[in-house]
């Protein structure tokens, strides 16, 4: 830490303790300047702090009352937190890859979001790894995953990769800082971005075969899974990126050519793109024989799962008309069409993991009880019905709770480290 | 019993859908209130005990669903911490209960729907006491559990309970692996169907038809 307060004095700009002297180069934003580190973030670090303590609370409720307060049961025994899990590793991919894709392959980036790109990306995998830890039944054996790794589980595989991923993201946070600092070469820069790019790609990848390797579960069994999740993080990474860059302009916290908007804007048209095409094609490949694929497609196209896939749908398609029509890619329509795109990308991990318990391959009527389902009382047409899970109001204050985590690491980020561009940035950064 | 691969044989022309293995692993295992690890299903209509099709051409069948201890389990392989494992020697599909986090993997990776069971809650006993054999493990809250082939008494040279309980003879108990075994004898001269056999997984339970 000395080393970044070293690089903070030299560069004038990298600024630990924020209230203080502002560099001369930002007059241009001087006056909205002047409000950072002051009340605004303040309030926003401390609404954050205290809504992650009452999920910590709420958490301890679970834990000590038991998981039977949640909505989830042996018929859906997954629910939002993995949902959730689902979305937020998918989140971080945008930031990790938009700042390190163009150094890694020596192209114009964009701009100055770089370090603030990377720093969204490390607050979503805080996140991200909060999920699967209020997940566990038993989060104080979490030990065991190191002290008996069984290394061919794909679970085992998402837990070293997203470990090393966090790791990665900071190191290259570091490197940039130190390389604005003039202490870390361009070269090794470069080399860092190709690794933590590589790394990106694996950690979408190995959260996909969580799902897609298991055979048992017709929605999920799927080749596709893993570039797919890869795209999908691609749109609501990049979209994230969107918003929290035109954000901070605003807020004054940085200076962004509107071109820079602009290319971010057809990179998000793009991947949104190709996030539709792969569903139709998964909707396809499922359809086309008529077996028992085409129960899935059913459940997405007019079964409980309707809400969902049609907001993905038309959510994402919106976001790519937006990005790709020029006289429409104003700041509002910008915004609004990359939160389309994230809620798009949302209601894409909630048909998934729903989608997985949906269809069952055992339907004979049997006993049921507590246990199984929720509604175990309204017999197997009750539970399969309506959609197979729904969470309750403990699960969204704790899912608040590890969202206001990934929150407030994010603002403390902002707060604490150097992440402003360098005023002479040049547009290849 | 070095080496072998147990499994059972279910009479599904015998088996009167009485839930008597049902309720004799219930109490063997000591199963707290709400779970059942091995369940009476009927393959009929939409309710238990209903058959489907119209009056005369009705059918109804039985089946008894539990642990498949598949030679090839998916669940086995999925689990980070190993707390579900194949037990070499009898080729059981086992559960460490001590050892499970929680993470709900294996109930995921197994495609015999509602087979697995968490314990949502802390495991309570409506009659206020355990029952059972003293040798079957205690139940955790927060972890899988499932059929474990009543290991405990396999470790004592006996069978499994639903097998020994049974009114109608329908279960049967042995080693797949050796063609003399009455199981064995019982397979190759039945006609048998196995559950989602096109999950890959090789179960073990054979149903004879």
């Amino acid at each position: 830490m000395s080393d970044f307060s070293t690089g903070a004095i030299v560069d004038d700009d990298l600024d630990l303790s924020a209230a203080k002297g502002r560099s001369k180069s930002h007059e241009a934003v001087a006056a909205k300047t002047a409000a950072w580190g002051g009340k605004g973030l303040n309030a926003a670090i401390g609404v954050s702090a205290v809504i992650m303590v009452a999920g910590i609370v709420l958490w301890g409720v679970q834990l000590s009352g038991g998981m039977v307060q949640t909505g989830m049961r042996n018929l859906s025994s997954w629910g939002l937190y993995i949902t959730s899990f689902m979305f937020f590793v998918g989140l971080s991919a945008g930031g990790l890859i938009i700042s390190s894709v163009p150094k890694a392959f020596g192209i114009a980036g964009f701009g100055g979001i770089s370090k603030v790109a990377v720093m969204s990306s490390i607050a979503c995998t805080v996140a991200a790894i909060g999920m699967v830890v209020v997940d566990l039944g038993q989060p104080a054996r979490l030990w065991e995953l190191f002290a008996y790794s069984n290394l061919g589980s794909p679970l085992m595989w998402d837990i070293v990769v997203l470990g090393t991923y966090l790791i990665l993201s900071c190191v290259y946070l570091w490197a940039q800082v130190r390389a604005d600092a003039g202490k870390v070469s361009h070269t090794a820069l470069r080399v860092i971005s190709i690794v933590a790019l590589v790394t990106a790609v694996l950690v979408h990848s190995v959260t996909a075969w969580i799902f897609g390797l298991q055979q048992g579960r017709e929605m999920w069994h799927t080749a596709l899974l893993a570039p797919w999740f890869v795209s999908s993080a691609l749109v609501c990474g990049t979209a994230l990126v969107m918003v929290v860059a035109i954000a901070l302009r605003r807020a004054g916290y940085l200076s962004l050519d509107q071109a820079y908007l602009v290319k971010l804007a057809k990179l998000l048209g793009a991947f949104v793109v190709v996030d539709l095409y792969f569903f139709g094609c998964d909707l396809l490949t499922e359809a086309f024989p008529g077996g028992s694929g085409a129960e899935v497609v059913a459940m997405l196209t007019a079964g409980p799962l309707v809400p969902y896939f049609w907001t993905e749908v038309v959510g994402c398609a919106l976001c790519a008309v937006i990005c790709f029509t020029p006289a429409l890619r104003t700041n509002a329509l910008l915004v609004a069409g990359s939160l389309l795109a994230i809620l798009g990308i949302f209601c894409k991990r909630v048909q998934l993991l729903v989608g997985g318990f949906q269809i069952a391959n055992l339907d004979y009527a049997g006993p049921l009880t507590p246990m199984q389902h929720t509604a175990w009382d309204s017999g197997l047409s009750g539970i399969y019905g309506g959609m197979v899970y729904w969470p309750t109001p403990l699960e969204l204050g704790v899912t608040l709770g590890v969202v206001a985590l990934g929150v407030l690491v994010f603002l403390l980020g902002i707060k604490l480290l150097p992440l402003r561009p360098k005023d002479d940035e040049a547009p290849s950064e | 019993m070095s080496g072998s691969r147990y499994g059972f044989a279910i009479d599904t022309i015998r088996c009167v859908g009485c839930h008597t293995c049902s309720i004799a692993c219930k109490i063997e295992n000591n199963l707290p209130d709400d779970v059942i690890w091995n369940r009476v299903l009927t393959n009929g209509g939409a309710s238990m005990d209903t058959a489907s099709g119209t009056f005369p051409n009705l059918s109804k069948e039985y089946v008894t669903v539990a642990c498949q201890h598949c030679e090839n389990p998916a669940c086995v392989k999925v689990c980070p911490v190993g707390a579900t494992f194949k037990d070499p020697d009898t080729g059981a599909v086992r559960q460490d209960y001590d050892k499970c986090i929680g993470c709900r993997m294996c109930i995921a990776a197994c495609p015999y729907t509602g087979v697995r069971s968490f314990n949502w809650d802390e495991p309570t006993h409506s009659i206020g006491f355990a029952v059972g054999d003293t040798d079957a493990p205690e139940h955790q809250k927060h972890t899988v559990e499932k059929c474990t082939m009543c290991w405990h008494r396999l470790a004592r040279g006996e069978e499994p309970t639903c097998v020994e309980a049974c009114l109608a003879k329908a279960r049967h108990w042995g080693d797949l692996d050796d063609p003399n075994s009455e199981i064995s004898k019982l397979i190759a001269s039945r006609e048998y169907k196995q559950l989602l056999p096109e999950e890959g997984t090789k179960p073990s339970v054979y149903y004879l038809v």
